[in-house]
């Protein structure tokens, strides 16, 4: 027995060496084979542009690939179908080929394994803060280069600040806001009639929160049947708690290069706390709030008011059996919400024509009038505010005056927490929210620790 | 289950005969019956979600005629037919592959004798500890470079060469008595024929258990075929099934995700209960050793 143990872990030991000294190798000769392969193609579309030069205009056709997640109900894959084929039909040298990639995690996944093994899309959409991962990996291209004329550059002017935000590296933009959301507060009218509150007025400050959270609740004996408010502390935990941040005078977690976090702030502090108390106080749920069924209990009465993101409007607006009301989230010194949702990138490595004609896609997918319509189909936020004086935009708003609520909000938008080693980072502080909200640390010390932990993990980028 | 089965008859014979109950062999049932019940519940939720009407989904009491809207939207939604084309192609492809490799390998294994065979072995099933995610990225390389990706022989190429087939068929050759093999030897077949006319037969119970275990996997496969293909043509179910199961932002859309998950494992449940016997004798067989 003792003779099979040591067999197997000299077995495995051996195993391991070899699989090391072979990954180094292969990856030697892979990243040569991707450069050639790379060489090769440009110098093939370099012949190919002479020949277009010499035969005149009619230009070669190009197909673009372009991978995208879905991660809202709703079948927005086929709007993206759509989209594409009508763009081939304007400009029939420019195919457009869609790429369904999963979640955002799974996109991020599928373009590392693509740009790896040297067989790079032309453009991507992804999580907006997937940003500083891309250009640790380098490979992603800046959209100021494209902008050579003054349209260009008045159209990339175009874009709500609250979504540059996280498309932004300092000065440089590397992302077009696209499928992007903003967190806003949805109230059961019928519950605040009930509980004596005025229906048109949704609670503006955190005291009022508090106190309209208070007198919502519902008891039966001991046991609570109606909850005054839900705030989801799981997957999107450090989103949320940025709402308490940016409140106060917009402050946020991290600095606008994504190498500094500020998890042990008073004002953080301050933020976490305030949230703790609802739960405290019995208006919500004691423990962790899940993020898939806060949306199911608010529309099932458990709850008489959640934070939620935008991108459930159409949702809640299609299921909801009450009269409910949309508002900007409650105040503390000033409003403030972060934006979160995905970016269209454009990648190095794939020759400047095709970057070219990507850009140009781009900004046909970003015009006034298909923003517009893309946030009437799926509820995502318009990301432009020309989009909201459209003829379609008006008429939609006119018949459902909600969804300007997070336009309205997006003057108080702020970047979502966004840094190198995104997925560690971001864990540090879901942790400590999930330990405070469970009882198993106080809120100083378990920022503290968070604190800590990203200190350690961004000082390489210092 | 067999055993169970052949203790409890004599029980029941006992019991009709004397008319008194065992209290112990009840005691057991009833704890089998509240632990099967438990097992059951998720599936049952959601079978019921998938037939009951989107507005009923989330009211537990609510009964209501079952109705197949949900697998309507959901069917629109994707091609699934595509999709359950291209899962059977790969599953079925898979296992091809799989049970000629493992038998000769597994033969191999057991029975030849040759310089460092048990290192050999030793070294060959620790890949069964890496864990498939890990190589996506060297295994996508190596069939990007080669040309395959967005085909379905692309999926297939990593899962052809097995450990744990591997293991299962020698473990199992070595419970059959070699004097088959010399007796097949003495009236003159060859490797082949030995192999096709004693083993193969004799290997039944392990084709069938290992085949369970990596149809369900290649039939679950997720990331892997995400990462390896780009067109809807060549996508396999478990893909399709993800279009509903993913939307992270809104929170989950019940019914949709419920008939969808239906439409995908109904067809490994129904090959469960089919093999069911085969598949529990078999781990008797050759897994408890």
């Amino acid at each position: 027995m003792k003779k099979l143990i040591c067999g197997l872990m000299a077995g495995i030991m051996a195993l391991s060496l070899m699989a090391c000294g072979q990954s180094s190798a292969s990856a030697q000769t892979e990243g040569s084979t991707a450069e050639d392969k790379t060489q090769v193609e440009t110098a093939d579309k370099e012949t190919e542009k002479a020949e277009e030069v010499q035969e005149g205009s009619s230009g070669e056709p190009i197909e673009l690939t372009m991978y995208f997640p879905v991660s809202v109900g709703g079948g927005p894959d086929a709007l993206i179908d759509a989209l594409c084929k009508q763009y081939h039909e304007e400009n029939p040298n420019v195919t457009v080929k869609p790429v369904y990639a999963g979640s955002y995690a799974d996109t991020r996944t599928k373009v590392q394994a693509a740009i790896k093994a040297g067989n790079t899309p032309d453009m991507a959409i992804m999580f907006s803060i997937d940003l500083y991962s891309l250009l640790a990996m380098d490979a992603i291209a800046d959209m100021d280069s494209f902008c050579t004329t003054d349209e260009d550059k008045e159209w990339l002017n175009g874009f709500y600040e609250g979504f540059m935000m996280n498309s932004r590296n300092g000065d440089v933009t590397y992302g077009i806001p696209w499928q992007r959301s903003t967190i806003v507060l949805y109230y059961n009218k019928e519950a605040f009639k009930e509980a004596g509150l005025d229906p048109e007025k949704a609670p503006a400050t955190w005291d009022e929160l508090k106190e309209y959270a208070a007198k919502l609740t519902k008891k039966d004996g001991n046991q609570v049947t109606q909850y005054g408010i839900e705030i989801p502390s799981d997957g999107y935990a450090y989103w949320m708690l940025q709402t308490f941040c940016t409140q106060q005078s917009g402050f946020n977690l991290m600095n606008d290069t994504g190498t500094e976090v500020y998890y042990n702030d008073a004002r953080t502090a301050k933020g976490l706390s305030f949230w703790k108390s609802l739960a405290q106080e019995g208006s919500m749920p004691e423990g962790i709030v899940a993020w898939a069924t806060t949306p199911s209990d608010f529309i099932e009465g458990k709850t008489a008011m959640m934070y939620h993101t935008t991108g459930n409007l159409t949702n809640v607006k299609n299921n909801a059996t009450f009269d409910f009301g949309v508002a900007m989230l409650p105040a503390d010194e000033t409003p403030g919400s972060p934006t979160g949702g995905g970016n269209f990138y454009i990648f190095k490595g794939v020759s400047e024509e095709r970057q070219k004609a990507a850009f140009e896609f781009i900004k046909w997918m970003t015009d006034d009038e298909r923003v517009a319509q893309w946030s009437i189909d799926t509820g995502y936020v318009a990301t432009r505010p020309s989009a909201y004086e459209t003829e379609r935009m008006k008429a939609y708003a006119e018949e459902f005056p909600y969804c300007l609520v997070a336009r309205d909000q997006l003057e108080y938008g702020y970047a979502e927490l966004s840094t190198y080693n995104q997925a560690e980072v971001q864990k540090a502080i879901d942790d400590a929210i999930s330990y405070v909200m469970t009882d198993q640390a106080e809120v100083q010390a378990a920022l503290d620790t968070a604190q800590e932990t990203a200190t350690n993990i961004l000082k390489d980028y210092q | 289950m067999y055993i169970r089965q052949t203790a409890a008859i004599p029980a029941y014979d006992n019991r009709r005969k004397r008319i008194h109950v065992e209290w112990g062999t009840l005691l057991i049932y009833v704890v089998m019956l509240s632990l099967l019940m438990i097992c059951m519940i998720p599936l049952i939720w959601v079978i019921r979600t998938a037939f009951i009407p989107k507005e009923l989904a989330l009211d537990l009491t609510a009964v209501a005629a079952p109705v197949l809207d949900n697998f309507k939207r959901v069917m629109a939604a994707a091609p699934f037919d595509k999709y359950y084309g291209n899962t059977i192609f790969i599953v079925l492809g898979v296992l091809l592959v799989q049970f000629v490799l493992i038998t000769l390998a597994g033969y191999a294994f057991a029975r030849i004798d040759f310089y460092g065979s048990k290192a050999l072995f030793v070294l060959f099933l620790s890949q069964m500890m890496i864990a498939p995610e890990v190589l996506i990225l060297p295994n996508y390389s190596m069939i990007a470079k080669w040309g395959l990706t967005d085909t379905r022989i692309g999926i297939m190429l990593p899962f052809f060469a097995s450990a744990m087939g591997t293991m299962i068929v020698r473990q199992t050759i070595k419970t059959i008595p070699y004097e088959l093999e010399e007796a097949a030897k003495a009236d003159g077949a060859n490797l082949f024929q030995i192999l096709w006319k004693i083993y193969v037969p004799l290997l039944k119970p392990a084709y069938i258990s290992f085949g369970m275990i990596s149809a369900s996997f290649q039939w679950n496969n997720f990331l892997w075929p995400l990462v390896m293909t780009d067109s809807v043509e060549k996508r396999p179910l478990s893909l399709g099934l993800a279009m509903f199961a993913m939307s992270y932002e809104t929170g989950a859309q019940w019914s949709d995700v419920s008939a969808a998950t239906v439409l995908v494992c109904a067809p490994l449940l129904l090959l469960f209960f089919v093999f069911q016997r085969q598949f529990m004798e078999s781990f008797m067989h050759s897994g408890i050793k």
